[in-house]
């Protein structure tokens, strides 16, 4: 089954084109990060207009990288949720009135399931059950990924997503947006145990995460240097930080594996191309004898393929839309 | 030829089939919910209503601004996504034209056509009627009723309001200088009827060609000029 997917829920606008789930024929990506970077973060009003922009152009060079033709589109998928409202909205009506007029089914994805099914695409043997750190820009969340569309979250974030806490504080190390790769960069050359940073617990869930506060100390050190002259050590903060945010993550994920018995272990989202996160999920997993599934740096932040993998998997499960289909800001997993 | 015209800068949705210039059916939906839900479905009820595939559209003509940028979106992104799985092309139109288009057609009636702007301005162009067709007077723009006032006196004549501004025009204007009258309200709004006669005898163009006509600049744009300048 072919399906051609639609993502539009960020600053990517992507059209991919997926095989039966797993193997992706191209995913033309067209990334608006520069025209959001003078404003130190994604402005919603110029992401959906840009989306409106290139949309048709990526459907046809995706069309033609696979070099199929129409007819042998089987189905349309896209992101319908959660995304900044009027950029989802595009790539929505897009593909419901593509969908219509090519008489094929319609499949509404959820954007982070559309995350933890690259997973798929990167590693064709993995199947659910498994446990899945879902880590990006707008949401960190552990799920229980009990099928293929049967996902319970074990806990989340109660204020700033991880990747939310990079880039903010990117922008008080002065390294401009989007934050992860230049802190990743930087945290390379830090010594990540200079500065001492939070690692809060939060209420009674033990799987439930907070960065807001990490933000924080990590904007007052920066504002402290700078008002008391004291040299601030900008690469040893990012790699504290860095180092911060992977022990909350990566505990609480090699916890609740072992309390669910899980032996397999996927993480997923942008901020999964961290390389501290990366090489720490790699030594725990290793230590706890866990699989450890981790996409390629191309399929951790937003693109077409991963939404084309999990709409096969919803496809089969039976949930299709008609051109009825709306866009939502929010919407549970 | 059947023509899809579709209409959704404002509040209320519409969309309207024509064959070879016939006007065939219109549908509008002005219940409050997202145009997101209701617009092509509507579509698509036209299309089965009549008979029809939606294989059978050989072009579509939609408004393309100015008026709701969500709005427009949705709409456009519609737009989009048809003519590029049937590969046939898109007349983009403007909101202020089609709702000229879609007004009073008595001959040297002046129209005067508006949308609710916000910041005191409105999205305005003016039109007079020669043989039954609109005629451009001005280019679309966003203008403050300030400055509209002069000049719809400069051309001593009645004017008809038009557009989801209209109201907005008729009560904040001198009326005792000008000459105001309110088109009657089922020609008031725009709607994809306009859109459509106002596509007739303009150029397809293909898809990717298609781009918004938003007249004002994202609000971010909008505070960092002012801060640069
Ligand atoms: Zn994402």
């Amino acid at each position: 089954m072919l399906i051609l997917s639609v993502e539009s829920s960020c600053d990517e606008t992507a059209v991919a084109l997926v095989k039966d789930g797993r193997c992706v024929l191209t995913d033309q990506i067209f990334s608006q990060a520069d025209l959001h970077a003078v404003y130190g973060g994604v402005v919603p009003e110029i992401a959906a207009r840009s989306h409106l922009e290139v949309i048709s152009l990526l459907a046809e060079r995706a069309l033609t990288a696979a070099g199929i033709t129409r007819a042998d589109v089987d189905a349309v998928a896209c992101t319908y949720a959660p995304g900044l409202i009027g950029a989802v909205l595009v790539g929505v009506n897009f593909a419901k009135s593509a969908a219509l007029a090519l008489g094929v089914p319609l499949i509404p994805v959820h954007h982070i399931r559309g995350h933890i099914a690259a997973n798929y695409i990167a590693y064709p043997e993995l199947e659910p059950p498994f446990l899945c750190l879902a880590i990006s820009g707008g949401n960190t969340m552990l799920v229980d990924v009990r099928g293929y569309t049967d996902m319970h979250i074990l806990g989340q974030t109660r204020d700033d997503a991880a990747g939310e806490c990079f880039d903010k504080s990117a922008r008080v190390l002065g390294l401009g947006y989007p934050g992860g790769k230049p802190i990743d960069d930087l945290a390379k050359r830090g010594d990540d145990t200079r500065y001492e940073l939070p690692r809060p617990y939060v209420g009674q869930n033990p799987y439930d995460m907070s960065f807001s506060g990490l933000k924080t100390a990590v904007i007052n050190i920066a504002h402290h240097c700078e008002q008391t002259g004291e040299p601030l050590d900008k690469a040893g903060l990012a790699a504290s930080l860095c180092r911060a945010v992977s022990e909350s993550l990566v505990g609480r994920t090699m916890a609740a594996a072992k309390e669910l018995g899980y032996t397999k272990i996927a993480v997923a989202g942008g901020v999964a191309a961290n390389s501290r996160i990366r090489a720490d999920f790699t030594a725990a997993c290793e230590k706890a004898g866990c699989a450890l599934y981790i996409p390629p740096m191309k399929l951790c932040g937003d693109n077409g393929a991963m939404i084309g993998a999990q709409g096969y998997y919803e496809y089969l499960a039976g949930r299709t839309a008609d051109s009825r289909l709306n866009a939502y800001a929010t919407m549970p997993l | 030829m059947l023509m899809l015209a579709l209409e959704s800068s404002a509040k209320a949705a519409s969309a309207a089939l024509f064959e070879d210039e016939k006007l065939l059916a219109v549908s509008v939906s002005n219940a409050g919910l997202t145009h997101s839900r209701t617009l092509l479905p509507m579509a698509e009820d036209l299309l089965r209503n009549l008979d029809k595939s939606v294989r059978d559209v050989g072009l579509v003509a939609v408004a393309h601004g100015p008026g709701s940028f969500t709005g427009l979106r949705i709409g456009m992104a519609e737009a989009k996504g048809l003519c590029w799985a049937l590969q046939i092309p898109v007349i983009g139109v403007s909101t202020l034209e089609a709702m000229a288009f879609g007004g009073p057609d008595m001959d040297s009636s002046m129209l005067c056509c508006a949308m609710d702007a916000r910041r005191g301005q409105v999205y305005n162009a003016l039109f007079t009627v020669r043989d039954g067709r609109p005629v451009r007077l001005t280019d679309d723009r966003a203008i403050s009723l300030a400055e509209l006032e002069p000049e719809l006196n400069s051309y001593g004549k009645p004017w008809i309001l038009l557009g989801d501004g209209a109201e907005l025009c008729y009560n904040t204007l001198d009326k005792d200088k000008l000459s105001l009258h309110l088109a009657p309200e089922p020609l008031r709004l725009q709607n994809a009827r306009g859109v459509g006669l106002a596509a007739m005898g303009k150029a397809p163009q293909p898809v990717d060609a298609l781009l918004p006509v938003y007249l004002r600049l994202s609000q971010a744009e909008r505070e960092r000029q002012a801060k640069l300048s």
